[in-house]
């Protein structure tokens, strides 16, 4: 256990099948192992695909009570689909930070003109938030090597691994027990690319901001 | 001298994996269930860690309850795991096993969907509680979990009567730390009191006055069941089920669940009562607790069932004035008590006008094919719970009506008769509504003499809980290829004689198929065969794409309600496309479109 480091409170958000889980499950693991206390708690609404997922994940130095994380108190959202990044904004601390995709899965409701689509663009709302916000845009970064419509997860845990100056080795190798064994070279790579993004991102924003 | 036992092994578990732990250490040797979200995994952790316990998905909620109390009365400890939803179903079995004599403790694992988040039911088992005079267990986190399973065995032969442990949709899917003893070892508890056991309505107290006869041939049918709960109600006050804090006096809540660590986070310093036996109530503990403070809340999700009982009691609690029960199964959240109980407490605002997420269909899945053809030729239909109900959401609008498991065969068959047989409204069926109850509802067409037209959805699983087992699968706990019940052979042996199987990516066979059964003048089932595209990884064909020269954004596609057609923003207008990443490939869509603009 890091003495500095007393706990975070963190939003992992998206849509089914983008792997919250995975993402949840592996940094459980990490924090476990260095022994902190936990509490998780994944909300997966109805439908197998395509619905809203959120995991209330918190680690703390002392026993964790609520699993939920209230308004106000979230260290990170870390989001693999906009518009449930947009759902999590008003619950960051004022200090707290985003690392978001831009990908975007339209709702149904969107889609048939029940409801209106926003006025503008999600990642320019996004970014405009107090917030400090980190966005991946998946289309820039397509990859012979692994799929990143489906390992978007993994190259979002390379980012905040890299973010919070983690020790890589011991990430990958909760990745390498996680994963089933012909999906492991794919996922070192989408982890790999989620440092180097994470590492020219943190170059340019150097100045500015201080690693917690 | 007895030795401490020793709980070195520490897991990180969801309540679900915990209550099976809890199962393994209580020494359950059977487990009955039905699926159903949140608390479908209990089944499954226990099949898969445990292979000592016989498990079963049995064909209903009902018949679940009664293979658990077939195996309590045998000796042996049984659970029945359901969502509340299922002990409706359920409730008539439970009935009987309230006020009987117990041999093996019998247990029914219950998930209460607080807050509404896996499914749109508003039932609370606690009133079960209440109606048939049980013992209701609720853990707060998956340590309770774990632990609480265990005690409800204990309690249930104690005190001779079933137990319900209640879970929820938060208990289920949190994960947090369980200690626990690493070297238990399995081993199938047994206890057999009684020679016979039966429900308090054959013997019943008043008429027959069983109570003060001497025969032991009426004596040894009584069963006091009243003074059990009476026993355990007072041993409440000294259990350690019920933990009583007392801190501040300004402030004290009673809680259960959940709910207790959102108080322990908001409000430190209020003294609170931690009800894990929530029913039969310590009293004495509540009024300990009313005594000391100035102001006693009540802080339970779902219905106002605490709330009620505690009044019952004669002690004055706020609960639902301050906290307005709607949608009735309330969840809490830390945030709705500190707002109401934290003076000053900075509010929040969401971001406004995003979006809400309607379900909605994986693509390829064969009931975006049924939907689209009733759709396309204006048939009425009942839907059923399954992926298909679906269907009935405003972004699709394919059915009339739906309503619980297993019943829109029924349901049609109310409808035609009613209307003279002048319409034929179609019901649409998923193959585990069909086992489930649905059954019934054909069975009782035929022999009244019906018209009505059943589509039967087999995706060889129960699909929306995650593709467990149903009595067509061609897999499961218990499977042989010989013991697979053939949906079209019950249909036939039932009585009804025009029967056809179709595969729903032929879509003009499927057309064909559904319009033939509408049209004609006699009960028909239609069977629609696929595995479910999702459980079964279903290979994929092409991913289709929309030529945006020809689209005319008519939105047709979009009503299908297949996951993978969006509408998005482009450069300077909105398009529509297919997500390349979902498409199966399966061509519904093209069908649909007058521009000819989807190909593949």
């Amino acid at each position: 256990m890091n003495s500095h480091d007393t706990g975070k409170n963190i939003i992992i958000a998206g849509v089914g099948g983008q792997g919250i889980l995975l993402f949840s499950n592996i940094i459980s693991q990490f924090y476990m192992n260095l022994g902190y206390e936990l509490k998780i708690s994944d909300v997966v609404g109805l439908g197998q695909r395509g619905g809203g997922v959120e995991s209330h994940f918190r680690y703390s130095n002392k026993p964790v009570l609520s699993p939920f994380i209230k308004a106000g108190d979230v260290d990170y959202v870390i989001s693999f689909e906009q518009t449930e990044t947009l759902r999590f904004l008003h619950c960051l601390k004022a200090d707290g930070v985003v690392f978001t995709s831009t990908y975007e899965l339209t709702s149904s409701t969107v889609n048939t003109g029940l409801q209106k689509a926003m006025p503008e663009s999600k990642t320019a709302i996004i970014k405009r938030s107090d917030k400090k916000i980190f966005a991946i845009d998946p289309t820039e970064h397509k990859s012979p090597d692994f799929d990143i419509s489906k390992m978007m997860n993994v190259v979002m845990l390379g980012f905040y691994a890299e973010f919070r100056d983690y020790a890589h080795d011991d990430m990958i190798k909760i990745i390498k027990e996680s994963v089933p064994k012909r999906f492991v070279e794919g996922n070192l790579k989408a982890y790999e690319l989620g440092t180097t993004i994470a590492r020219g991102e943190l170059v340019a924003e150097s100045s500015v901001i201080v690693k917690p | 001298m007895k030795t401490a036992k020793k709980f070195t092994a520490k897991k990180m578990m969801n309540g679900n994996e915990a209550v099976a732990r809890g199962a393994f250490e209580a020494g359950v040797k059977v487990a009955t269930g039905y699926p159903g979200t949140p608390s479908t995994e209990v089944m499954d952790y226990t099949h898969d860690r445990y292979p000592d316990i016989y498990c079963e998905w049995s064909t209903n909620e009902k018949v679940a309850v009664e293979v658990a109390i077939g195996a309590s009365f045998a000796g042996y400890r049984s659970f029945a795991v359901m969502k509340t939803v299922g002990l409706n179903v359920a409730a008539d079995a439970l009935c009987g096993a309230a006020g009987s004599q117990i041999n093996g403790g019998l247990v029914l694992v219950v998930s209460d969907d607080v807050g509404r988040i896996s499914g749109d039911d508003n039932n609370d088992c606690r009133h079960f509680g209440n109606m048939f005079n049980i013992p209701v267990l609720e853990p707060s986190d998956s340590q309770d979990a774990k632990d609480f399973m265990v005690r409800a065995f204990e309690i249930s032969e104690e005190y001779s009567t079933p137990v319900i442990l209640k879970i929820t949709s938060v208990t289920c899917k949190t994960k947090s730390r369980v200690v626990f003893d690493e070297d238990c070892t399995y081993e199938a508890k047994f206890r057999h009191e009684y020679p016979v056991s039966l429900s308090k309505v054959i013997m019943t107290t008043i008429m027959t006055k069983a109570k003060d006869s001497t025969h032991p041939k009426l004596t040894r049918y009584f069963n006091d069941f009243v003074a059990n709960i009476n026993r355990l109600a007072s041993d409440s006050n000294d259990s350690d089920l019920n933990k009583l804090e007392l801190n501040g006096t300004k402030i004290g809540i009673i809680t259960a669940g959940t709910p207790y660590y959102y108080v322990k986070e908001v409000l430190p310093e209020a003294s609170v009562l931690k009800l894990g036996l929530i029913m039969p109530l310590p009293e004495k503990k509540i009024r300990e607790l009313a005594e000391h403070v100035e102001k006693l809340y009540v802080i339970e999700d779902g219905h106002d069932v605490l709330e009620k009982n505690i009044k019952d009691l004669g002690v004055s609690v706020i609960g639902k004035e301050l906290f307005p029960k709607f949608p009735q199964m309330m969840r809490f959240t830390p945030d709705v008590i500190e707002e109401k109980l934290v003076p000053g407490a900075p509010k929040r605002t969401p971001q406004k006008d995003v979006p809400f997420r309607l379900p909605i269909s994986c693509a390829g899945c064969s009931h975006l094919f049924i939907a689209q053809l009733l759709k396309k030729h204006k048939i009425k239909a009942a839907a059923d719970v399954t992926c298909g109900l679906i269907g009935t959401f405003p972004h699709m609008e394919a059915y009339s009506f739906e309503k619980c498991m297993g019943s829109s065969i029924a349901m049609a068959h109310g409808y035609n008769i009613a209307k003279e047989n002048k319409e034929n409204l179609v019901a649409m069926i998923g193959d585990g509504g069909f086992w489930a109850t649905g059954i019934n509802g054909l069975m009782n067409l035929v022999y009244n003499n019906s018209q009505s037209t059943v589509i039967i959805v087999d995706n060889n699983c129960l699909a929306m809980t995650g593709g467990q087992n149903v009595a067509s699968s061609e897999f499961g706990y218990h499977y042989k290829p010989e013991n697979k019940l053939d949906i079209a052979k019950v249909c036939e042996a039932i009585g009804i004689t025009d029967i056809v199987t179709v595969d729903p990516y032929k879509i003009e066979s499927l057309e064909e198929a559904i319009m033939n059964a509408v049209n004609a003048k006699t009960n028909s089932v239609v069977i629609v065969q696929k595995p479910c595209v999702t459980r079964f990884k279903l290979p994929k064909d092409t991913p289709s794409y929309i030529d945006q020269d020809l689209c005319t954004q008519c939105r047709q596609c979009l009503h299908i309600g297949c996951l993978a057609i969006e509408r998005k923003a482009g450069k300077d207008s909105h398009q529509i496309v297919i997500n390349e990443d979902l498409c199966t490939g399966c061509r519904l869509c093209s069908t649909v479109c007058n521009q000819k603009a989807i190909q593949s």
